[in-house]
């Protein structure tokens, strides 16, 4: 499980969203826009480097990018196994 | 659409002039350029003034050598981000041809669709030839941004805010002689249909939101004014490309980007860049102030 890749995510999108306090890991993020279409680049930007692998749109889809939980999944190294 | 009534028939005279002047302007894109092999990679593909670097403290780390490979790949990503851009108007535009709230324009909007899929193919064509490649769209459409009486004028006004930042390069790189002739050419050719395009874009955004005003909450005027901004703030951030850093042979082009857009002077660049937009914008009353931060 890598929690630090969802702390990581959590932190950088409740940076972008003071008015909130936690983000569950289930909470669909872009119903809530907490990920919308003009902040997604910089979004995808800050994962590429922390993963330190580039992101084809090709190989994503919206579906990838629903949850705290969906990132983890398909972007770090393994799904969390709580909540 | 709901245009006001006494500002149709100045939009109309607008109209008219701007397709007598495609008409006159018109030109063959596909036989304009002499496209050569090669461009000189030991010069500037970009005037050095518009380079996201400009002014900043990463400029002063980087060799001319190393400029020079940026230069070029900060206009491949500059075109790319046509091609995206146009793709996106053209598809807008498509979908409102000849219906009922767009009869007025329809005619002019033969024009643009016709001119917009010559610049995408010029654009294009320099990409895949110069760079060999077009760097990837990075719009992800999840979401459908703010729906209901404010979608046309948001349409209108993504695109017109598009065309005009680009124009803001277009101007001056279609007449810096430190850049090879093709690279000017392209540049000033743009510009020359552009500003007919700009010109209708204000039109139709300033006559669009005077509708709007009347017709939505302060509120809801309010979140208009906030998607306007961040379209701004992240159109201007899409002209910083860690892919750009990565291809001129930069290290750490991530935190690169990050530094570039943290720094003072590239707010600067920023302000620069929009300067006649954000006027345009406050003059009238779509945007309270030229700052670039929500209110």
């Amino acid at each position: 499980m890598s929690q630090s890749g969802v702390d990581f995510v959590v932190d950088y999108l409740l940076s972008k969203r003071p008015d909130l306090t936690e983000i569950d890991l289930d909470l669909d993020l872009i119903e809530n826009r907490i990920l919308d279409s003009l902040g997604f680049m910089n979004f995808l930007y800050v994962v590429e480097e922390h993963t330190g692998t580039e992101i084809s749109l090709e190989d994503v889809t919206p579906e990838d990018f629903r949850t705290v939980r969906s990132i983890a999944k398909r972007f770090f190294d393994a799904v969390p196994d709580l909540g | 659409m709901a245009l006001l009534l006494d500002s149709e028939q100045r939009l109309k005279d607008i109209l008219d002039r701007l397709v007598a002047k495609s008409e006159a302007d018109y030109y063959n894109p596909y036989q304009l350029f002499q496209w050569p092999d090669s461009l000189p990679e030991e010069r500037y593909w970009m005037s050095p003034e518009l380079m996201s670097v400009h002014g900043t403290e990463v400029l002063g780390e980087l060799t001319e050598e190393q400029l020079h490979r940026l230069s070029k790949w900060e206009s491949i990503n500059f075109y790319s981000l046509n091609v995206h851009g146009i793709r996106e108007l053209v598809t807008e535009v498509i979908a409102r041809i000849h219906t009922k709230e767009f009869a007025l324009t329809s005619e002019y909007f033969h024009h643009i669709i016709g001119e917009e899929n010559e610049h995408m193919w010029f654009f294009a064509t320099f990409c895949n030839k110069y760079g060999g490649k077009i760097y990837p769209d990075l719009t992800f459409k999840f979401d459908q941004g703010i729906q209901g009486p404010a979608s046309h004028f948001l349409v209108f006004a993504r695109l017109l805010l598009f065309e005009e930042i680009v124009d803001h390069f277009n101007r001056q790189m279609g007449v810096d002689e430190r850049l090879d002739t093709t690279i000017r050419q392209v540049n000033a050719i743009h510009h020359q249909d552009e500003s007919r395009h700009v010109a209708f874009g204000r039109q139709i955004v300033a006559l669009l939101h005077k509708d709007l005003r009347s017709r939505l909450t302060p509120e809801e005027l309010g979140e208009v004014e906030r998607y306007l901004k961040s379209y701004l703030r992240r159109s201007l951030e899409s002209l910083v490309n860690p892919a750009v850093f990565r291809d001129a042979g930069i290290p750490e082009p991530y935190k690169v980007r990050n530094r570039v857009l943290a720094d003072p002077a590239h707010a600067e660049h920023n302000r620069n860049i929009l300067k006649r937009t954000m006027r345009f914008l406050v003059n009238e009353g779509i945007l309270p102030d030229e700052s670039l931060e929500d209110s």
